[in-house]
């Protein structure tokens, strides 16, 4: 029975490993599509996404928003919280890149490039053009799909 | 049931179980689909009427009247949410906007319901097909895609524009809840499935554990060759008159085990059967019989038994074998033999090898002994339990051999001789020399004796002219079982009893003359008569003419024999047993009369009868009694 235990716990960990690597690989690649850094800095104050991104040897977790290469944001307080302590110049190449977990924050502030959301069971990913230019991004050719105009 | 049979009837049971299992899991799983298929043309059927439903209600110009009544829209996103049922998991409306990306102009979910012209990546190219091609499509789940077992997706079409898509996402619970519908019998072949398994490997651990434990039944543990258990199965597997088969003891063994220990003489016998395997042909059976005997059966097709014994005898012979530090030489005794036809009998084989190879030791051992083709069959025969056999079935015949008065040259009388019939070949006939010895003495040979005296008084009645002899030893009549069943046979069939006559043989000296003498009495008393036969050998000596009361004396064989070596001194004897019977008033018959001289001698000698292959050899009385007709 202890036996059958052990085994149980260890196939739910094998499970949640399993989960949290494919997260981790999904983020990486849009991470590394924004950023042209080997190493790219992301600041998040969600305690899961931290937790995932923990186990990264190409993403490292930053305290500062503000000196950061990505921002990931998940709820709508820390993205107002954020937008809040944030310069108001919205042009500036050197501000972090905003990515977001909804679809609806994108319409909150033009200064989030794009979102990884789940639609009627689909992933969703996508860019906003005219935001990514303003960062001066130019993503690799297998996204140029997940671009569009407008919202 | 045999065990042959048993193990296939067992493997034919289980491959019936393994195809019983396939045919259920296939059956159950197409039962599955069917209901699957039937789903999803029901889907079919409702993504038409809805299709239908939204047509209708915006006159065929979806987007504008959507763009522009928003009422109208929010009662569409309702009859949609009527449709959803446990079968699906969403409903929408996609529009394809001029920069090709999709968009929601309607959505029948109740919670978080998709804003109007909201983005959408649908993951599949399938969505663009459907567009261009304005067929309806069903896409399997793919990477990236949640809860969804399958989406429909339907083109609403107007004059031969696609509009838009309607998508019904059937969810992958519902898929489940198929599933479960067979799940009973899904469980049942899966259990089958786990017992066969099981039952697989329970039958491959009992073949392991079978296939090593007959090796340690039939393989020798010291010499790795096999043990006398595995002969006669290889016996009754193969026909054994395709193989040679040779005995063999190594002479004073125990005196290596004596001088050198039992660790050496191990060693030796390892050593010993590695030669034996490397001198022997490739599928040479080699048995370990004894201690130091080993039995070896190998193919006629690998040379004769004579080629065969005598490599294996000179090998042994010259090899040295060096036991602590001292260079041996082992003789052995062997006895080898070409197995003939009819024999399976591992047994019998081993009995003809065992007594030659006793013979080859009696000769002072070291030494090569090849049965030849009388001496298998004499020990062939020499077998009790085929004795009894042939008994048993009543494979017995007498044969007669005429008795002629010399004087007239007539048939006087026919000495019955008992032979054994062939198992295999019923016209060879076995003489008793090869089995008398055997039986002499046993419940076999009471039981052969009432055999040939109900074929004896069979003929005399049969033929009422015919006077017969029979053969009956002095130790039978001092046989209760055996006088019980001659003078109750003689009491039986007493009318005919004195035409018959007892020729009284004897294999050992007469002690107590006045037990024998009351038997004769008792033969005599039933009108019989009673021969004394091979006078003049062995103990039929003189004494038996003072001390008993006989009628005939046959003069022995051997005397008769000398007529042709030593005429002279043979004629002499012979008349002077003449003169003897004829003052006890004995009939004198002379013995192995075998050619006209002889005869012509014994009759001029005087002799009143005679009897031989010259006058007539043994045969069944039918051809004496036809040839006299």
């Amino acid at each position: 029975m202890r036996k059958l235990l052990v085994l149980l716990i260890l196939l739910h960990g094998h499970l949640y490993a399993l989960e949290r690597e494919s997260t981790l690989k999904i983020y990486h690649n849009i991470f590394h599509a924004l950023s042209s850094k080997v190493k790219v800095s992301v600041y998040t104050s969600d305690k899961e996404y931290k937790e995932v991104f923990r186990h990264s040897k190409e993403i490292t977790l930053s305290d500062n928003p503000e000196k950061t290469d990505i921002i990931l944001i998940t709820h709508e307080s820390a993205l107002n919280e954020i937008l809040y302590t944030m310069s108001e110049e919205i042009h500036s190449t050197n501000q972090p890149i905003i990515f977001v977990t909804n679809y609806h924050f994108l319409k909150i502030s033009d200064r989030i490039v794009g979102a990884f959301y789940w639609r009627k069971g689909r992933s969703q990913l996508l860019f906003i053009k005219n935001r990514l230019e303003q960062h001066e991004i130019t993503l690799p050719e297998e996204y140029q799909k997940f671009m569009i105009d407008e919202l | 049931m045999r065990k042959q049979y048993f193990d296939k009837f067992i493997i034919f049971l289980m491959i019936l179980l393994i195809l019983f299992a396939i045919f259920l899991q296939v059956a159950t799983v197409k039962s599955t689909e069917k209901l699957k298929n039937e789903e999803i043309e029901k889907a079919e059927q409702y993504a038409s009427k809805i299709s239908k439903l939204i047509q209708l209600r915006t006159n065929n110009d979806l987007e504008f009247i959507l763009t522009y009544d928003p009422k109208l829209r929010e009662q569409l996103n309702e009859s949609l949410q009527a449709f959803l049922t446990k079968q699906y998991q969403y409903i929408f409306v996609l529009q394809k906007d001029e920069k090709g990306n999709y968009r929601f102009l309607l959505d029948g979910s109740e919670e978080e319901p998709e804003e109007f012209k909201a983005i959408f990546f649908p993951k599949s190219s399938l969505f663009d097909t459907v567009y261009k091609t304005q067929k309806m499509q069903i896409i399997e789940q793919q990477e990236g895609v949640e809860q969804i077992w399958l989406s429909l997706v339907y083109p609403i079409v107007t004059d031969d524009t696609t509009e838009a898509l309607l998508v019904l996402d059937l969810s992958e619970s519902y898929a489940e809840y198929l599933n479960e519908f067979n799940s009973p019998l899904m469980l049942v072949v899966w259990m089958m499935q786990s017992f066969l398994i099981l039952s697989l490997f329970a039958l491959i651990y009992l073949a392991y554990r079978y296939y090593k434990m007959r090796k340690d039944l039939i393989i020798d543990e010291l010499t790795s060759v096999y043990k006398k258990q595995y002969l006669q199965e290889f016996a009754d597997k193969n026909k054994m008159s395709n193989y040679n088969a040779m005995l063999l003891d190594i002479d004073e063994f125990k005196v290596i085990n004596q001088k050198f220990g039992y660790e050496s003489g191990d060693m030796i016998l390892k050593e010993f059967t590695q030669t034996l395997s490397s001198i022997l042909p490739l599928k040479t059976i080699i048995a370990r019989t004894g201690g130091a005997e080993f039995l070896i059966v190998s193919s006629k097709s690998n040379g004769t038994v004579e080629e065969q014994a005598q490599t294996v005898f000179d090998v042994l012979k010259e090899k040295k074998y060096m036991v602590e530090n001292e260079i041996q030489s082992l003789t052995v005794s062997m006895s080898a033999m070409s197995i003939p036809k009819g024999t399976s009998s591992i047994q019998d084989i081993e009995r003809m090898l065992d007594e030659k190879l006793l013979e080859v030791k009696n000769k002072g051992k070291n030494g090569l002994g090849i049965l030849n083709v009388t001496e298998i069959s004499s020990v062939y025969y020499r077998n009790v339990d085929y004795i009894k056999e042939a008994l048993e079935e009543e494979r017995l015949v007498c044969l007669y051999q005429p008795i002629y008065e010399t004087q007239t040259k007539q048939v006087i009388k026919y000495e019955a001789l008992v032979r054994l019939i062939d198992k295999e070949d019923p016209k060879k006939l076995i003489a008793p020399y090869h089995f008398m010895k055997l039986v002499r003495g046993t419940s076999q040979y009471i039981k052969m004796s009432k055999l040939v005296f109900k074929e004896v008084f069979t003929t005399l009645q049969k033929y009422k002219d015919v006077e017969i002899s029979v053969n009956v030893d002095l130790d039978d009549l001092d046989n209760a079982d055996m006088m019980k069943l001659i003078t109750h046979t003689l009491y039986e069939n007493r009318e005919l009893a004195n035409r018959l006559t007892f020729e009284i043989l004897e294999e050992h000296e007469v002690k107590d003359y006045d037990k024998i003498m009351f038997y004769i009495q008792q033969l005599k008393a039933f009108g019989s008569k009673v021969a004394l036969d091979d006078f003049g050998s062995g103990y039929a000596s003189y004494k038996y003419l003072i001390k008993l009361n006989i009628d005939i004396l046959k003069i022995d064989g051997s005397i008769i024999k000398e007529l042709e070596s030593s005429p002279d001194h043979a004629k002499t004897v012979i008349r002077s047993i003449r003169e003897l019977a004829e003052s006890f008033q004995y009939e004198l018959v002379a013995e192995f009369v075998s050619n006209e001289d002889i005869y012509n001698i014994i009759k001029d000698l005087g002799i009143e009868y005679a009897q031989g292959y010259y006058l007539g050899e043994p045969k069944p009385i039918e051809l004496y009694m036809d040839d006299k007709h």
